[in-house]
C-alpha cells in the first residue's frame, strides 16, 4: 500500500533520514521504533506531506532549507510531490505528536471541524466508533479540548485522524507521555481499529514493549537508518532489541 | 548524481571567531566592517547633504529610534502598535518644560526622555498582563485618546499646541546629537539584548511560563523593557519638539506608530540593527516619492507589500547570512 523508497531528508546540513525504505502492506499494522532524534517524526512528516509546506515556511522566512531526495509511493502512485491536502484525500491520515487539540473548541466540535471532508452523517457514524472505541470521551463530549488529560486528549487527537476515514493512519508517537494503563488502552484501540474497519496502520514509537507485541511487522531505526525489521516477535526475542528498548 | 544545496560559514568567519583574528588586517577588516559601517556613515553622511536632505536625515534618525524601540519591546513579547504613544508623551514634556519653565533643550530633553518613559510605562502598567492583540490594541488607543484629551481640555495649548520652543544652537549640534543619540541606542541596546539581562527579555517573549519557572518576575522585566522601549521614543520626541520648535497634536499621530513597524519588518525585526536599517530604507524612500504626488503612498505601499512577500526574513537578515556563509552545490552520496 505504502512503499517508501530510500529516502532522504536534509535539514540544511543536518541529515534526518538517511536512505530510509520500507514497505506497509493494506491491512497492516507497522511500527517504526526507534530513539530521541532517530527521525520518525521526520518519517511522518514526510510521508503526510507536512514536510512540504515545513519547506515552503522555511524557504520563505529563510530559515533551514530542506531537501528531500527518494520516493514515496502509495497505492502504487508516485506521491512524493503531492500537498499533504491532496493526500489526506486520498486517505493517508496523520495524528501528529504530542496529540495536538483545538483546545477551545469542545470534544465534538474538534471532531466537526477534522471531519470537514467529509459529509454530517459519516462524521456521525465515525464518532459513534471513536466512542466505542474510547468510552471515556462519551462523557466528556462537551467538554473544552483544553481541559481534557493528556491521555484524553491522545484519544481525541486519534478520534480526529479516524473522522478523516482514513486508508492509511499513521500515528506519530501515540504513547507519548501516557502511564502503562492509558497505553494500554490505546493499543488495544489500535489494534481494535485495525481488525474492525480494516485500516492500515503505520505507527511510530519510543516504547517497543507495548508496541511490538501487536504489530505485524516493525522497523527499527537509529540516526535516520533503518538498523532492524522483521515481524513484532521477531523484533521482541532479538538479544539486541532487548537491551536496547527492553533495558534487559 | 543527485545534488544538493549546501549552506556553509565562510572561511574567514571561521577564522575570525578566534584568536587568529588578530594576526590579519582582512580578518579584523571582517570583524570591524559590519560595526564601522553605521559609525562612519552616521558621521560623515551629513557633511555631503544639502539642508533638505540634513533633514531628512534627521526624521531618519528619529524613525530609526521608534524602529529600535518597537524592536525592543516587540522582542520582550510586547508587540505595541502605538510608538506615537512614546513619542508624544516626550515631544510635550519637552514643549511644557521649555514653554512654561523656560529650561533650556539640554535640561529638557534628558527630563523629557526619563519622564517620558516613566509616564508611558505608567499608562500602559494596567495592561502589563494582557498578551498579544490585547496588548496592541490598548498601545493603539492610547495616543488617540490623548489627542482628544488635549483637544477637549486645552491643555497645553490645546488644538494650537505650544510654539516658540528654544531651538538647538546650531543645525550640526542638531544632526550630531540625533545620529550620536542613535549609535548610542543602537549598540548599547544590541549589547544589552545579547547580554543575560538580554536572554531573560526574550526568553519572556519565547514561552514566558518557563520564565516563571526560573524564578524570574517576568511583570518586574517587562516594566523595565516597556521604561527603556518608552525613553528611547521619548527622547525622539522630545528631541523633534526642539528641532520644529512647536509641539502639538500631530505628535500622537498614526505615522509615528506604523511607520516604525514598517521599517522594523522590512530590516528584520529582532536585531535592532536591521530596524535601524529598515529606517534608513523607508524614510528616504517616502520623501523620494513625493514627486509622485497622490501616489506616494500607493507606491510606498506596493513596495512595502513587494517587500515582506519577498523577503519575509527582512533586509538585515538576509545580508548578514550572506555576509557570514556561502552555498555551492554538493552531490548526495547514499549511505
Amino acid at each position: 500500500m505504502l512503499v517508501v523508497n530510500n529516502l532522504m531528508v536534509f535539514f540544511e546540513n543536518a541529515l534526518a533520514l538517511n536512505g530510509l525504505s520500507l514497505e506497509v502492506r493494506e491491512g497492516e499494522i507497522v511500527g517504526v521504533i526507534g530513539s530521541n532524534s532517530a527521525g520518525k517524526t521526520t518519517l511522518m512528516n514526510a510521508v503526510s506531506g507536512l514536510i512540504i509546506d515545513m519547506r515552503i515556511k522555511e524557504i520563505r522566512r529563510g530559515g533551514q532549507r530542506i531537501s528531500i531526495y527518494g520516493n514515496i509511493a502509495y497505492k502504487g502512485e508516485d506521491i512524493t510531490g503531492i500537498p499533504p491536502e491532496l493526500r489526506v484525500k486520498n486517505g493517508i491520515v496523520l495524528s501528529r505528536e504530542r496529540h495536538p487539540v483545538f483546545p477551545e473548541s469542545s470534544v465534538l466540535e474538534n471532531f466537526r471541524i477534522a471531519g470537514y471532508l467529509r459529509t454530517k452523517k459519516e462524521v456521525r457514524e465515525v464518532v459513534d466508533y471513536v466512542f466505542s472505541l474510547f468510552p471515556p470521551l462519551v462523557k466528556l463530549k462537551k467538554r473544552k479540548a483544553g481541559f481534557l488529560s493528556g491521555g484524553e486528549q491522545q484519544m481525541l487527537a486519534i478520534g480526529m485522524a479516524l473522522v478523516v476515514r482514513p486508508k492509511l493512519l499513521l500515528l506519530d508517537e501515540p504513547l507519548l507521555g501516557l502511564s502503562p494503563m492509558m497505553q494500554k488502552a490505546v493499543v488495544d484501540a489500535i489494534v481494535a481499529l485495525n481488525k474492525e474497519s480494516g485500516i492500515t496502520v503505520l505507527l511510530s514509537e519510543q516504547f517497543a514493549r507495548p508496541v511490538l507485541p501487536v504489530v505485524d511487522r516493525a522497523y527499527v531505526v537509529e540516526n535516520g537508518m533503518l538498523t532492524l525489521s522483521g515481524t513484532g516477535a521477531d523484533l521482541m526475542n532479538n538479544p539486541e532489541i532487548k537491551s536496547a528498548y527492553f533495558g534487559v | 548524481m543527485k545534488k544538493r544545496k549546501e549552506r556553509i560559514d565562510r572561511g574567514i568567519k571561521v577564522r575570525s571567531r578566534d584568536i587568529f583574528a588578530l594576526c590579519s588586517w582582512r580578518e579584523m577588516l571582517y570583524l570591524a566592517a559590519p560595526r564601522l559601517l553605521p559609525v562612519v556613515v552616521c558621521l560623515a553622511l551629513p557633511l555631503f547633504l544639502g539642508v533638505y536632505w540634513q533633514k531628512v536625515l534627521l526624521s531618519v534618525a528619529v524613525f530609526a529610534l521608534l524602529a529600535i524601540s518597537w524592536d525592543i519591546l516587540a522582542q520582550t513579547g510586547m508587540v505595541s502598535l502605538g510608538q506615537a504613544l512614546f513619542f508624544g508623551i516626550g515631544a510635550y514634556f519637552a514643549g511644557a518644560l521649555n514653554h512654561y519653565f523656560g529650561l533650556s533643550p539640554f535640561i529638557t530633553i534628558p527630563a523629557a526622555t526619563i519622564l517620558g518613559g516613566l509616564v508611558s510605562t505608567l499608562l500602559l502598567l494596567p495592561v502589563l498582563r494582557l498578551r498579544g492583540i490585547y496588548f496592541s490594541m490598548v498601545t493603539l488607543i492610547i495616543p488617540l485618546m490623548l489627542v482628544r484629551v488635549i483637544e477637549a481640555t486645552k491643555v497645553f495649548g490645546g488644538t494650537e499646541g505650544l510654539s516658540g520652543m528654544t531651538p538647538l544652537p546650531s543645525r550640526w549640534l542638531e544632526l550630531y546629537l540625533i545620529l550620536g543619540g542613535l549609535l548610542l541606542v543602537l549598540f548599547g541596546f544590541r549589547r544589552m539584548m545579547n547580554s543575560d539581562y538580554g536572554l531573560v527579555l526574550k526568553g519572556i517573549n519565547d514561552n514566558d511560563r518557563s520564565v516563571i519557572n526560573a524564578g524570574i518576575n517576568i511583570y518586574w522585566f517587562k516594566i523595565q523593557a516597556l521604561f527603556i522601549g518608552g525613553a528611547i521614543g521619548a527622547f525622539a520626541g522630545a528631541f523633534m519638539t526642539h528641532v520644529y520648535m512647536f509641539v502639538g497634536m500631530p505628535v500622537f499621530a498614526l505615522d509615528y506608530s506604523i511607520l516604525p513597524i514598517a521599517a522594523a519588518v522590512v530590516g528584520g525585526p529582532g536585531t535592532l540593527a536591521g530596524a535601524t536599517f529598515g529606517a534608513f530604507l523607508l524614510v528616504p524612500l517616502s520623501e523620494a516619492l513625493r514627486g509622485f504626488g497622490g501616489l506616494r503612498i500607493v507606491l510606498y505601499g506596493v513596495f512595502l507589500v513587494v517587500f515582506i512577500v519577498a523577503l519575509p526574513e527582512g533586509m538585515f537578515h538576509y545580508i548578514q547570512r550572506k555576509y557570514h556563509q556561502f552555498e555551492r552545490w554538493v552531490e548526495v552520496e547514499n549511505d
